[in-house]
């Protein structure tokens, strides 16, 4: 009985309702930090994973270390370091007190974090690229970075394309624990609204599926989207 | 630098260390929550048709919600809701085996299915009952199949569980952020506990990979990838 109670007061959309431009204007957060992100880690990933089947060895090792390290660091770890070691260490090397601003430092840790994540995903995607559809550029006389661009890219970017919405899918997920630098994302008014009312039940359970209906209705359109375009393209 | 480091990391380093395994005994207890979770998860779906979908919105919600909101969720609502969890710590270890029972129960669920439909149909001809097949066909090799995938969730749920430190579980990362509010001295603390972190996940993703190329090399996988 009690547990259907609290059910009932769980399920109750009301509270949620009631502070929903708050909410809104938090989600933007969410969003903001995502795209930024999700930009940064796309180039950085792109050009680590291309570092890794350079030819210079010093470059493969670097960008195997990179990936390496960024992939198995925890982001919050990551996150915390940088927002409380780096402005420490950039103070006492500059001899001024600096403070940085979370967000930027959010965007940068899900940035760097994730360029681990998407250059992996790079690498096994221009590996997947026939070897020769490359001599076949050569042969008709292209530069490298044409081949790169008109062969490898097209070819490449579709095969990634289903392993990197993944990829997005946890970034976006990730960004809901930058309310613990004190950014105020949609987690973080919850947790405020939640002090203020006194009533957890229909706040974090509506937090919990209003997260899960965006993060299901995003995959879903991506992966229409991708395969739509996947198909136009493949010969 | 050192000094700093030999008073404030060597001084403390019992709490972070009860903090290190604080965050392994729960990561343990996630890990094995989330295993049983996610193979009844996935049986269901697959062989129990009328609780399919429940399997199914079971699998998706555990998959497309961040942990922090399920760590949240499950420490605020769940004690009303359920009656339990009654310690933070029991919070954190279910919030942990609700996100990786969401990822292994489609490991599983792939392991499953990819296996050669040949061998399911050999066991039947052999005259076993589908329990007898499931567990001496299918499940043996979907486990050595899976053994890395599971070791990799592993590192995962290391992962994620330095956001337990939020709802106040005493782990690694909790002990850590403590000190740093006490000593005023986060350089050499936080990099310590990034440095252990690093390794104890190194360590886990380099078993991964050790069991990985045995099982290839010492059963050879039925299992075509």
């Amino acid at each position: 009985m009690q547990t259907l109670q609290a059910l009932q007061e769980a399920l109750d959309p009301r509270l949620f309702w009631e502070y929903r431009s708050i909410l809104l204007k938090g989600l933007l957060y969410n969003v903001l930090i995502f795209a930024l992100a999700a930009l940064g880690a796309t180039v950085i990933g792109f050009f680590v994973g291309t570092a890794r089947l350079s030819s210079s060895r010093p470059a493969r090792m670097f960008a195997s270390a990179y990936t390496e390290f960024f992939r198995n660091v925890p982001e919050y770890v990551l996150l915390v370091w940088i927002y409380y070691v780096m402005p420490v260490i950039v103070s006492k090397a500059f001899g001024t007190r600096i403070a940085f601003d979370p967000v930027p430092v959010a965007i940068a840790t899900l940035a760097i974090t994730y360029s681990g994540y998407l250059s992996e995903t790079f690498r096994a995607g221009i590996l997947a690229v026939p070897r020769s559809n490359i001599d076949a550029g050569m042969s008709v006389g292209m530069s490298r970075w044409l081949i790169l661009k008109r062969i490898i890219l097209p070819q490449a970017i579709r095969r990634m394309l289903p392993e990197s919405i993944n990829q997005y899918v946890s970034l976006f997920k990730s960004t809901s624990f930058v309310s613990l630098i004190s950014i105020e994302d949609i987690m973080y008014r919850v947790s405020m609204i939640t002090i203020q009312e006194a009533r957890p039940l229909p706040l974090y359970t509506w937090a919990a599926l209003v997260f899960c209906a965006i993060i299901i209705a995003g995959t879903q359109v991506a992966q229409r989207l991708s395969d739509s375009w996947r198909r136009r393209g493949w010969a | 630098m050192i000094e700093n480091f030999s008073r404030i990391v060597l001084a403390n380093s019992y709490l972070l260390f009860s903090g290190l395994l604080t965050t392994l005994q729960v990561c343990a207890a996630g890990f094995l929550f989330g295993i049983v979770f996610g193979l009844a998860a996935c049986l269901i779906r697959l062989y129990v048709p009328i609780l399919r979908y429940v399997a199914i919105a079971y699998v998706e919600f555990c998959r497309s919600t961040p942990m922090v909101v399920q760590l949240l969720w499950v420490n605020y609502v769940w004690p009303d809701m359920f009656g339990f969890p009654r310690t933070v710590v029991g919070a954190g270890i279910i919030a942990l085996g609700l996100q990786s029972s969401g990822y292994l129960a489609e490991t599983f669920r792939s392991g499953i299915e990819g296996m050669v439909s040949g061998q399911r149909e050999a066991a039947m001809a052999l005259g076993m009952s589908p329990s007898q097949t499931m567990r001496r066909i299918t499940m043996p090799q979907v486990t050595l199949d899976m053994a890395p995938s599971l070791i990799n969730q592993l590192a995962v749920i290391i992962k994620s569980s330095t956001l337990i430190s939020v709802i106040a579980v005493p782990d690694l990362m909790f002990q850590a952020l403590r000190l740093v509010d006490r000593s005023l001295e986060p350089i050499e603390i936080l990099s310590t506990t990034a440095l252990l972190y690093i390794a104890v996940i190194f360590a886990i993703s380099f078993s991964a990979k050790k069991v990985a190329d045995r099982f290839r090399s010492k059963y050879g996988l039925a299992i075509p990838h």
